[in-house]
């Protein structure tokens, strides 16, 4: 905000210093050990009275003077010049802090090249004991730099209480000081038996080649011990949020961590090698590859631990972005290029909105990202997210993921930046995409017959679920299969009715055009992946077809045919998320018809993925998640979570999520380890929601007013309840179910990501198990009554799946779904595809699309009209809500 | 556009700004010292390779100033990172705009400097061996150090120019110089001549040195270094009236009368400088000296007077908030007390009369 930015678009500012950086730090360490190495060295020589040493000596110092003075002396002024260039907000706030430290640091600089020189162009002039104390003295001097320079850089990474009470010592003095210190000390001493080597495997002299070697690998080997203690050490130092950060969610750090744990391995492994082989030529070979994977070493640290400050270039003092953390809130009301000395726009409005993000990307993006460049490039990482995508990222930037600094700016800012990357770096026009479906009505279906005079049954029939979602992605992933399944009781009918459980049999039947979902899904090619089973085309994973048999299930009381293939794709290519099955119930003795009814085998591929992460539909551009949205997601599970997902799927080999993430849905009990699915998808996307409400909700599942699908049709939506009246908004939602994965460190990551909009926070919301504690009706329907005013669900679950509504029975062992049908679909539904179409059973039975038996209507069922609520309380009355088809 | 709106917002200081402006002066007149004799001890030798086109070997007579360039270099970089600090904190929101505006041309100091400290290195331990490596090394670094100060100048400079920082919003990828400043020239090729008049004067003393051991002809090597420097200080001086008189007219005449104090302290310099050429042409190396350590002093301190001319209308380090560091100040300077101690021990050793060498 403070000054001009460097356009690096291409390198990145971020590489340049890591170039100079790892080369300076590399040698400066080397500096420090090869200092403690030449003065205990040059007390060898002389109690060894060894003039191969002394020899040995003059020629390391020669080399130590060209590699640690020269080249470490003018590296490490480019640091302070790339730095200066590339942040040059952090760099002052440093230099303003500590710059006694830096002088003092300067000091000792000046120390070690006077102590070196002398020691260089006075070796053989200086008596003994004077050699040792300026070769001592250099150590002294070195290890002093060591000790400064550490202060500062571990305050980067740990600010420790400075933040709160200033002063300098105690920032110098920050939580991560003392392992720092430790750990830098261990690799100097490492490195000067490394480049010990470098010096010494060129000697003529075989023996004395050869004990030096071995001097050199106890210098070399030791301090490793060291180096894996004090490593421990210093990883417990770090901040526990910058430590899970960016250990358990950075995506880039992994590769730097295996770089230092390997490098660490060969580094043992050639210095073992290396004393173990005798010959010249091996152990130039080994010492060469030695130097060289002492870089990646040194390069690996400095890379974890630069990784491990983010989304701070100064622990929670200042932004990676080089905003103040205090400047945070202004910004956001005030707008950050208003407040930004170097940008050529000041305001955005309706002409420069282009302009406005490009400047914004250049101050709030570009000092990590480049475009098109060799390190964290923004084209990939942003090519499949549409505007809508953009935003939600921008929204929950830094939340979730907290390696990322947060956008910081106003609304007009975050809609400029998003079109600065959607029109500048991928040339996509504007408002490419559509935003609604249109869809085309039903024929209304015929109600079946029923005539209270003469039959004798009343057959009920639902779906248990109200919607049945379908990833219909599986040549990539699959979260949820074809699987409908219907429920269904058979009433004989009296003054004292009789629930048939045996005798009969009952069968479905779906409607013409969707008996062959095989033809338009590729489920049964990659079942065998997904699911680990191969059931022939149109046969669902219980073995159920398009049509076939209930079987009577004793724990639902109820007739059940589980797992029904369907798909809303009609073979007429028309998408039909509603389509009706026919139910019939025979004597199973005679096979004479009892009653026969039609239901709703409600089912929609209408995943809102796309709406954010880019890519059309798959179905006839109607529904169904594409190839390049399914790849896109992948592509980003794979890179935060370091999966392999989607190559996997490249091979033919799709991954079922619930392989890894537990799902009572399908009581799949994933891998224990990670959170349950709905926690993780949830507490994922939660902090990103970029909109309010149920409108949220929306993007994801088919519910959208606008939408191919419309789920939520039964009496809540007509009395304007929607999503967040029951479930919550997104934020505590996602709360409740990573309470309870409280035992797994990424829900408490994820929940330190959200922010409530409600008053609870989020460790208060009551923590539940999904599909199994859900919104209990009694909540606001307070003894089967009217609620009140302003009524919600949210925050008081079923205690478990018995007392779910779609479990539950009335007093007398009637499914609650059989009289008010399923949930999302309650009586009086009104279907978005054909109005009357969830209420053909209330139709047939009643004449009227309220629940069965609405409106006193008893006699239903029982014949007569009863005095008493004999199935639940309060139930003979009018109701309340009308509905006309 | 107005361009105070683009001037960074300075951060607070942990001591009274004389301190760090002392410190300033003081580091940069150690610094200025070596990289003079580096850069003038290249200059000459270069001259001494190319004066009988025999690719003489050696730097003649001044041969033991120019091996002493890999550690006058080392310890001129060394003296360069204090004041390069001390600037930061009083000018760093003005050095590092102007950095980033030139930051290709600037980034492009360290490896040059690099590969350059490297070639004083082959320069002087294979001039013997082999002169053309050494005579490549040597033009080598002659340019770099021709590029270097010029990119100083241009950042020193465009640092007090807030007015031309509205180029970079027509160039932001760091290859913008100052060019259009009439300074500029002037004050590069003041540093220049006063590069080599202070290599001449190194090489005087040197001798002076060995004159006291009886080295042959070091008297007439004295006096060589000597002209040497009388030569280098009067083009200096006439660069010095040239840079005087391209200053803009409202700060020039700050020098000129209208700020005492300003005026007082260049003229003493100027008045040192003439004595010094004076000295020199007597051929007396160690009052030439001293009076060389006070002109640059004086010249520093004019320098500093200078830009705190340029800067006056919008910024002053008098205005920048104090917050006191004791405990690190304390720090600082107790290290910096042991540290000078612990150096004085080892000169001293290497010391023919008092150390142990």
């Amino acid at each position: 905000m403070n000054y001009p930015v460097w356009d690096l678009t291409f390198i990145g500012g971020g590489s340049l210093i890591a170039l100079i950086s790892i080369v300076h730090v590399y040698i400066a360490h080397l500096a420090v050990g090869g200092g403690l190495f030449l003065w205990l060295a040059d007390l060898k020589a002389h109690r060894d009275n060894s003039i191969p040493l002394n020899d040995y000596l003059r020629r390391y110092n020669w080399f130590f003077l060209l590699v640690s003075m020269v080249f470490g002396g003018v590296t490490g002024v480019g640091i302070w010049f790339i730095i200066g260039l590339v942040c040059p907000a952090a760099t002052s706030a440093l230099i303003h802090t500590f710059v006694f430290v830096w002088a003092a640091e300067w000091v000792c600089f000046l120390g070690e090249i006077v102590a070196l020189l002398v020691y260089h162009y006075y070796f053989d002039a200086l008596d003994r004991k004077h050699r040792l104390i300026v070769a001592f003295m250099y150590f002294v001097f070195a290890w002093l730099s060591l000790f400064f320079i550490n202060g500062i850089l571990s305050f980067m990474l740990s600010s420790g209480s400075w933040t709160e009470t200033g002063g300098v010592l105690r920032a110098f003095f920050n939580p991560t000081f003392a392992p720092s210190l430790f750990f830098r000390s261990c690799a100097a001493f490492m490195l000067a038996g490394l480049f010990g080597y470098v010096t010494t495997v060129f000697s003529e002299e075989n023996d004395f080649r050869g004990h030096m070697m071995r001097y050199c690998t106890k210098w070399l080997l030791y301090p490793m011990i060291g180096l894996i203690l004090s490593g421990a050490w210093y990883y417990a130092a770090v901040p526990a949020d910058a430590r899970y950060t960016s250990f358990f969610v950075n995506p880039e750090m992994a590769v730097y961590v295996r770089i230092l744990v390997a490098s660490t391995v060969l580094i043992f492994t050639g210095g073992l090698a290396i004393s173990l082989r005798s010959e010249a030529r091996i152990q130039k070979a080994i010492t060469a590859a030695l130097v060289a994977i002492g870089l990646f070493w040194m390069g690996g640290f400095e890379y974890v631990r630069e990784i491990s400050r983010k989304p701070w270039v100064i622990d929670r003092y200042m932004y990676s972005t080089s905003i103040l953390k205090s400047d945070e809130a202004r910004l956001n009301a005030e707008g950050a290029l208003r407040n930004a000395k170097w940008s050529a726009v000041r305001n955005v409005n309706g002409g420069n909105a282009f302009d406005a993000g490009r400047e914004i990307f250049r101050l709030q993006c570009q000092g990590c990202h480049t475009i098109g460049g060799i390190k964290n490039d923004i084209l990939p990482r942003t090519a499949h997210f549409t505007r809508l995508g953009l935003l939600a990222q921008l929204t929950g930037q830094g939340m979730a993921k907290r390696y990322m600094p947060p956008f910081i700016g106003d609304a007009a800012e975050k809609d400029a930046l998003i079109t600065y990357i959607l029109q500048g770096l991928h040339q996509r026009r504007p408002n490419a995409q559509s935003a609604s479906s249109v869809i085309t009505p039903l024929k209304n279906e015929p109600v079946p017959a029923f005539n209270a005079n003469v039959d004798s049954y009343v057959l009920l029939c639902w779906n248990d679920l109200g919607m049945r979602l379908v990833t219909d992605c599986d040549r990539w992933f699959s979260i949820s299969p074809p699987a409908n399944t219907l429920g269904a009781m058979l009433v004989k009918r009296g003054v004292s009715p009789e629930i048939v459980t045996d005798g009969v049999t009952l069968t479905y039947r779906i409607e013409s055009g969707h008996e062959n979902p095989s033809r338009h899904s590729r489920f049964w090619d990659f079942c065998q992946s997904l699911f680990g089973a191969k059931p022939a085309a149109n046969t669902g994973l219980t073995g159920n077809g398009l049509s076939g048999n209930f079987i009577y299930n004793e724990k639902s009381s109820s007739f059940v045919a589980e797992s029904i293939p369907v798909l809303p794709y009609g073979d007429s290519g028309a998408y039909n998320p509603y389509p009706v099955c026919t139910i019939e119930a025979r004597d199973t003795t005679t096979g004479k018809l009892l009653m026969a009814t039609k239901a709703v085998a409600p089912v929609s591929t209408e995943m809102g993925c796309r709406n954010c992460h880019g890519g059309g539909w798959r179905w006839n551009n109607y529904s169904g998640i594409s190839d390049d949205t399914a790849t896109s997601i992948l592509e980003m599970h794979d890179r935060s979570n370091g999966t392999s997902l989607l190559a996997r799927a490249k091979r033919g080999r799709p991954a079922l999520c619930q392989n890894c993430h537990a799902d009572p849905a399908l009581t799949a009990k994933g891998d224990g380890k990670r959170l349950n699915l709905s926690a993780a998808i949830h507490g994922l996307h939660a902090p990103y929601m970029p909109r309010r409400g149920a409108e949220n909700c929306v993007l994801c599942h088919p519910a959208g007013a606008k939408g191919a699908t419309r789920f939520a049709r039964g009496v809540h939506r007509q009395a304007g309840i929607d999503c967040v009246h029951c479930h919550g908004a997104m934020d505590g939602h996602a709360a409740s179910l990573l309470n309870a994965e409280k035992g797994k460190h990424a829900a408490a990551g994820l929940l330190a990501g959200i922010q409530r909009s409600g008053s609870l926070a989020t460790t208060d919301v009551a923590p539940r198990v999904p599909w199994q504690q859900e919104p209990d009706c009694l909540t606001c329907h307070v003894n089967f009554e009217k609620p009140a005013e302003s009524p919600s669900a949210f925050n008081r679950w079923t205690s478990d799946a018995s007392e779910l509504y779609r479990t539950r029975t009335d007093n007398i062992g009637i499914r609650c779904e059989a009289c008010h049908n399923s949930p999302h679909a309650e009586y009086p539904a009104v279907n978005p595809y054909s109005a009357r179409r969830d209420s053909l059973q209330p139709l047939q039975y009643g004449k009227a699309p309220y629940p069965i038996a609405a409106n006193r209507g008893c006699a239903v069922c029982h014949r007569e009209n009863k005095t008493e609520s004999m199935h639940h309380d309060n139930m003979l009355r009018m109701m309340r809500r009308t509905v006309k088809f | 556009m107005d361009v105070i709106a683009l001037l960074p917002v300075p951060e607070a200081i942990p001591a009274p700004r004389h301190v760090f402006e002392a410190l300033d002066i003081a580091g940069f007149v150690v610094h200025l010292i070596f990289i003079n004799i580096v850069v003038g001890g290249v200059f000459i030798a270069l001259a001494s390779r190319l004066r009988d086109r025999g690719f003489t070997t050696g730097g003649g007579a001044h041969g033991p100033a120019i091996n002493s360039i890999p550690t006058a270099l080392a310890l001129g970089i060394n003296f360069g990172v204090a004041p390069l600090l001390f600037t930061q904190l009083l000018y760093g929101h003005l050095l590092y705009t102007s950095s980033v505006l030139m930051a290709v041309f600037w980034i492009l100091v360290i490896p040059l400097l690099l590969i350059g400290y490297y070639c004083a290195y082959i320069y002087t331990h294979n001039d013997a061996t082999s002169p053309r490596l050494s005579f490549i090394a040597l033009c080598t670094l002659a340019i770099i150090l021709l590029y270097i100060p010029f990119i100083f100048v241009n950042n020193m400079t465009l640092m007090l120019h807030p007015e031309k920082w509205t180029g970079y919003f027509s160039n932001r990828g760091g290859t913008m110089l100052n060019l259009s400043d009439s300074t500029i020239i002037p004050r590069y090729l003041h540093f220049l001549a006063a590069s080599v008049a202070v290599a001449g004067l190194f090489s005087a003393l040197i001798w002076r040195r060995r004159a006291a051991n009886g080295a042959p002809s070091a008297s007439h090597n004295i006096a060589g270094g000597l002209r040497i420097y009388a030569a280098g200080t009067v083009v200096q001086m006439c660069a010095g009236a040239w840079l005087l008189l391209s200053l803009p007219r409202d700060i020039m005449i700050q020098f000129l009368g209208a700020n005492a104090a300003y005026t007082a302290i260049l003229a003493l310099g100027i008045i040192a400088a003439f004595a010094s050429l004076v000295t020199a042409l007597r051929a007396r190396p160690a009052p030439t000296a001293g009076l060389l350590c006070g002109v640059i002093v004086l010249m520093a301190v004019s320098r500093a007077n200078l830009r705190t001319a340029y800067l006056a209308p919008f910024f002053s380090t008098g205005n920048l908030a104090v917050t006191p560091q004791y405990g690190a100040a304390i720090l600082f300077f107790a290290v910096f007390a042991a540290g000078i101690t612990a150096i004085t021990y080892m000169l001293k050793m290497t010391s023919p009369k008092t150390g142990r060498a």
